[in-house]
Parts: C-alpha cells; structure tokens; sequence
C-alpha cells in the first residue's frame, strides 16, 4: 500500500510513518492541506490519512477539494474531533471513513486495507446527470443553478434513478426503492409521481430526460456528451 | 396554611376578612337599632309618667276610668304609695304591686328603670316600666309607666335572623367569586408554569412567550427568559471548554498510544524502547501539565480561583521564576534579567503569581526572542509586573484574543502549548482583582503588564 499521511503534528506523523513502513507499506508525509491536494493530484495513493486541524487549508476543504479535481483515493479522516457533528461534516465532505484519536493502530491499519480493497471508483457527493444535481446530504436538487423543491416521495425516486441514470426500472423495482413493502395501493403511484417529477424536473426546463420505455418502465436519460 | 395553593389562601384570607367586616357592620347595625329604640320607648315612657304625674298633682289621676289619655291601649300605669299599697292602675292590670319592696325603694332613691314580663289581661307581655317618685296630694307618690317591649324585641329579631342567614349565604358568595377571581388572575402564570416543564432539560434555546401586556406576567416570563439566556451562554461556555479540553488531551493520548502500541508490535532493540520511552514520558508530562492548567481554570470557572494573598516580598517572586528559567534561557543562548523597582512587599499569592509569570517567559522563551526583562513598579495603589522580550511580538490578529482560552497564536502547532497559558495568567490576576494586558513595543518586541491593586476589593 502506497498511503499519503496528511499531519502537521510533526511527532505524529513520524510515528504513522514508522508505524506504516514497518508494515511494509509505503508512506509519504506533508503537514499542510494545500500540499496534501497537489500530493494527491500529482502522484497515485492507495490511501489518504488526512487530519482535519491543518495550516492553510483544513482537512474538510482538503478532501472536497480532491473530490473536486477527480481524486477518488480512499480518504481517512483521523481527527481529535469526535463530535457527531464533525464525523457528519468529514464524511459528507467526501471522506470514506472517520477514525477519532487515539486509535488503535491495529484498526487503523484494517481500516486503510479496507480502502485500498474499494478502489478509485468515483464516489462523488452530490448525484449529476446532465445537468440535473442532486446533493442526498442536504437533499436539495438543481437543474443548471436552479434549484427545484421536491417532496420526500419524489426526491427518494429521482434519487433511485439518478444512482443508476440510463438504467430501466420496472414499476415494481422502483416501488420497492422508494416506498416500503406494506405500501397498500399499489395501482399506479409510482406513474403519479413520475408525472410529478416531470412535472418539476423536466417540463419547466423544456427538457424530457425522465423517459417512458414501453412495457419496461422508466429511465432517466443520460445526455450525450 | 402554606401548604395550600395561592387561589385557596387568597379566597380564604378575603373571605376571612369580608367576614369580619361583616361581623362588624352587623352588630353595629344591630346595637344602633337597639339603642334607637330603646331611646324612643325610654321618650315616650318619660312622657306617659309626666302625664301621669300631672294628673295626680291635680286630683285623681283616674286610671281606674277607661278612656284616661294615660291609658292607651298598649300602655299601663300604676300609682304607689310610699307603703307599697296600689293607689291607682289601669284597668289592665291585676290587683298587685308592678314593683317589688326592694325595687319601690331603690325607685324612691331616683327613677329606676325595669324590663320585665308582667300579665297583661291575663298574659304575658314583655315591658319596660318607669318609676318615678311624684309628690301629690300631700303625700310622696310613685308612678309606674309601662311600656310594651314587644314591637321593639320584634323588630330586632328579625334584624338578628336576616343578619344570620344573610351574612353567611354573602359570604358564600364572595367566597366563590373570590375563587374565581383568583383563578382567572393565577391563569396566565400556570399557562407560563406549564410552558416552563415542556422545556427540555437539554435544549436551552427554549423560551417562554411573552403576553402583550406590560404586567407582572410578562415582567415573570421577561425575567424566566433573561434567566435560560445566562444559562445557555454558560452552557456553550461550559460546552466548548469540554470540547477544547478534550480536543487537546487527545493529541498527547494518541501519541502515548500509538508509541507503545509502535513499541510492542515486534521485538525490539534497547534503544528503540528507550526512545519510545522516553517520548511517552514526554507525552504524560505534557499530559500531566494541561491537567493541571484545566484544573486551574477550571476552578476559576467555578467561583473563583482560591488565593491566599500575603504579604510578600516582590524581588523573592521574581527572582524564583528566574532561577527556574535561567538554565533553559542560557542553553537557547537567550538572556533573563530583572528590573525591580518596587520597594519591600506587596498582598499576593506567591504561587499564583510565581505561576503566572512563569507562563509568560515560557511563553517569551519559546515564542519571543532577545531578552526577557521581568519588572516590578510601584502603580497607585497597588504593584505593577510586566514581561518583555524582544522577539517579533504578537501576531495583531492574536492580539485580541490572546487571553481567550485554547487560542494560539500560529494554528500550525510547532509549539507544544495547548494555548492555556495567557488564559491561566488572567485567571490568576483576575481572582487578585487586578487586570492583564497585552500589547507590542517598538520598534519590536512583547510586552504583557499586569496591574495588581495592593488591597483585594472584594473583600474588603
């Protein structure tokens, strides 16, 4: 494993280093979030161990922005701040996981395996298909910069279909995702609300991307590049 | 009585004491209709035995003759001699004396006044009898004039029966409506009781809604409301100071852990233990040493830091976090001297202030630069210290909040402090009552004075 170790508590992040090297990994150090972004940009990394508390740019920022210039490496963010509020910040930043000091060394180290075995596939906060967003943490959607209020029911669908744009969903599967199993009337709800989210996702735009596929279902079109 | 609630005494105690007005008011009605009465039946009576007298001055005074002006139909009268023997009655009247042998002669002595029931036709009549002494026809009469007692007894008690069963049934009256005045006043501040218990004892962003009116209610929920706004600044005072001290003793415990847990992994050589020994040791010293710095503000939250202040000469202070300093100073190839101008001792406590200062020119050693100079001054009323050094001074960002706690000047941590220090030392002068400040000199340097009044005010 090839980990970048983001701390700037230098005594730490000699011991994170040994503790890495003696494993038989390989382990590079930088004490601030810029340098760490560049790092990350410039070279690949099985893992990231980033800290939150950095000069110029804080551990959050950091991993947006590696997100944001398509850095998919599992990042890990090791923190003295537990509070539920930062765990929840860390990881909707785009972290994929969140370890509090102290730790086990033993943990972290399974933790990191455990990043590596999940690749860079991209795991991007916020849903985009075309140019239709959609952010699940503060569950709020946009087409282009504007945005469009939905209710629970319909952001849950658009939710479902735009994990997997392109893909046909029967009635049946979409039921299943986005209202429960004792859900009595099942006669045509789900064509309802896909009438409602054209309703506010297409038709004020001018656009058509939720599609009817006869006798299949429906699918949210993916626009050409 | 305290057990009660407010409307139950407030209707009790109003009830109480419209039942004595009325108590009151009644017998006094009562007593001034007697006394009129009776004033008027003592008139007419006064008037019956002037008549009578006349009469008998003149002649016979007839009583025995129907018809006698005297004798009216609820009236009688009778005529003594100074024997007792009936001169003259009406014809009402049975043969006997209206007075007894005791009575006739003390009614000789002055008029004497007597209510009594005497046969009337054969009945019973309650009456007042007026005797008096008339000297007629040679001889030294005595008149008895009656008057009849009954219309009078009559009137007062049916005044006492309506008093009886009025009184009572108004009282009942005020009673309930005294209650349900009570409630009604009581409403607002139950609605405000029950608002208060919904609160959590958690969430103290709470608060109470104020009625429109400037009334005692709203000044109650004003006061509730200012009350829950201390409280949760405290709180998140209290909230964040957790959060920082725990923030801070994670970093020497992840350390600590992960040096031994490093450690113990594989076999290892003497030296490397000894090296990971060593930097745990550092660790649990700086450990020990925020423990310390937590504990001491964290009783200056509490009331305030305890210091036992006396006399004390100002040079044995100085010249002790002198010698404490001077080895690591000399090593850094920096310099400490002192400059003391203030002459014999002041009220302080030697360790607090020893402490204080202490942070400072640790703080001038590993942030400053030059020299340190250490001064006493003599201040009005009181004695000045100051710390300076020669270094770069403060970051004007820091300035402000150099005395907050967990505030550090650089954010990139290269020091080891956890940025208690300043916020120990204002805690230490602030419990001796005096003020800290800090500034920059020029043309460079860091400068923290602190003013110490010689008398603690708050106790004096």
């Amino acid at each position: 494993m090839r980990v970048l170790i983001v701390e700037d508590e230098v005594k730490m992040a000699a011991l994170l280093r040994r503790g890495l090297v003696e494993e038989g990994h390989l382990a590079e150090v930088t004490g601030d979030g810029e340098s760490a972004v560049a790092m990350a940009r410039a070279s690949a990394y099985d893992a990231i161990v980033l800290d939150v508390m950095l000069p110029r740019l804080d551990g959050f920022t950091a991993c947006r922005q590696m997100r944001e210039a398509g850095v998919w490496t599992g990042v890990l963010m090791l923190t003295a701040r537990d509070s539920v509020h930062d765990r929840v910040a860390g990881l909707d930043c785009g972290a994929d996981d969140y370890l509090a000091k102290p730790f086990s060394f033993n943990e972290l180290l399974a933790r990191l395996r455990a990043l590596a075995r999940r690749g860079e596939s991209p795991r991007p906060t916020q849903l985009t298909v075309g140019d239709l967003r959609l952010d699940p943490a503060s569950r709020r959607v946009w087409r282009g910069e504007s945005e469009i209020r939905l209710s629970t029911k319909e952001f849950t669908l658009l939710e479902t279909l735009m994990r997997r744009p392109g893909v046909v969903f029967d009635r049946a599967t979409l039921l299943e995702y986005a209202w429960d199993y004792g859900y009595e009337n099942r006669s045509n709800v789900v064509d309802v609300y896909i009438r409602y989210l054209r309703e506010k996702v297409d038709r004020p735009f001018g656009c058509a991307t939720i599609e009817t596929v006869r006798g299949a279902g429906y699918r949210l079109n993916v626009p050409p590049q | 009585m305290s057990r009660l609630a407010i409307r139950t005494r407030l209707t009790l105690a109003f009830t109480s004491a419209v039942a004595v007005v009325f108590l009151l008011a009644g017998t006094f009605l009562y007593v001034r209709l007697e006394h009129s009465l009776d004033a008027s039946i003592d008139a007419s009576l006064q008037a019956q035995a002037g008549q009578v007298a006349a009469l008998i001055r003149q002649a016979d005074s007839g009583l025995r003759q129907g018809g006698n002006t005297a004798a009216r139909s609820d009236s009688f009268a009778q005529v003594l001699t100074a024997g007792g023997r009936v001169y003259d009655a009406s014809p009402q009247l049975g043969s006997g004396s209206l007075l007894s042998a005791a009575q006739l002669h003390d009614a000789f002595q002055h008029p004497l006044k007597i209510d009594r029931s005497v046969l009337v036709r054969g009945e019973p009549e309650p009456v007042r009898l007026l005797a008096t002494p008339v000297s007629a026809q040679g001889q030294t009469l005595m008149v008895v004039v009656s008057a009849s007692l009954a219309d009078r007894d009559q009137a007062l008690n049916t005044l006492r029966y309506e008093l009886l069963l009025g009184g009572p049934a108004a009282l009942l009256v005020v009673a309930l409506s005294g209650y349900l005045l009570a409630r009604a006043a009581l409403r607002p501040v139950e609605a405000l009781r029950r608002e208060t218990e919904r609160f959590s004892g958690t969430d103290l962003s709470q608060r109470v809604t104020l009625p429109q009116a400037d009334d005692e209610i709203q000044r109650l929920g004003a006061t509730l409301n200012g009350l829950l706004s201390r409280l949760e600044r405290s709180m998140s005072h209290e909230r964040q100071f957790v959060a920082d001290a725990s923030h801070e003793l994670r970093t020497p415990l992840a350390l600590l852990r992960t040096e031994l847990e490093l450690a113990l992994r594989r076999p290892r050589s003497n030296d490397e233990l000894r090296t990971a020994l060593r930097s745990a040791a550092a660790e649990s010293e700086r450990m020990a040493q925020l423990a310390d710095d937590l504990l001491v503000l964290a009783r200056s939250d509490e009331v305030e830091l305890a210091v036992a202040r006396s006399q004390t000469p100002v040079a044995d202070v100085l010249g002790a976090v002198v010698r404490r300093f001077q080895g690591g100073a000399a090593d850094a190839g920096r310099r400490i001297v002192i400059d003391d101008r203030f002459p014999g001792a002041a009220n302080l406590d030697a360790t607090r202030i020893e402490q204080a200062l202490a942070n400072l020119v640790e703080n001038a050693l590993r942030h400053g630069g030059g020299t340190i100079t250490i001064s006493a001054t003599p201040v009005s009323h009181g004695l000045g210290l100051s710390v300076e050094d020669e270094g770069d001074g403060f970051d004007p960002d820091f300035l402000p909040r150099a005395f907050e706690r967990f505030s550090q000047a650089d954010r990139a941590r290269t020091g080891r402090g956890a940025g208690l220090g300043l916020a120990i030392v204002d805690a230490i002068v602030t419990a001796h009552d005096g003020t800290v400040t800090a500034a920059n000199r020029h043309p460079h340097g860091g400068r923290v004075q602190i003013t110490i009044p010689n008398e603690s005010f708050r106790h004096a």
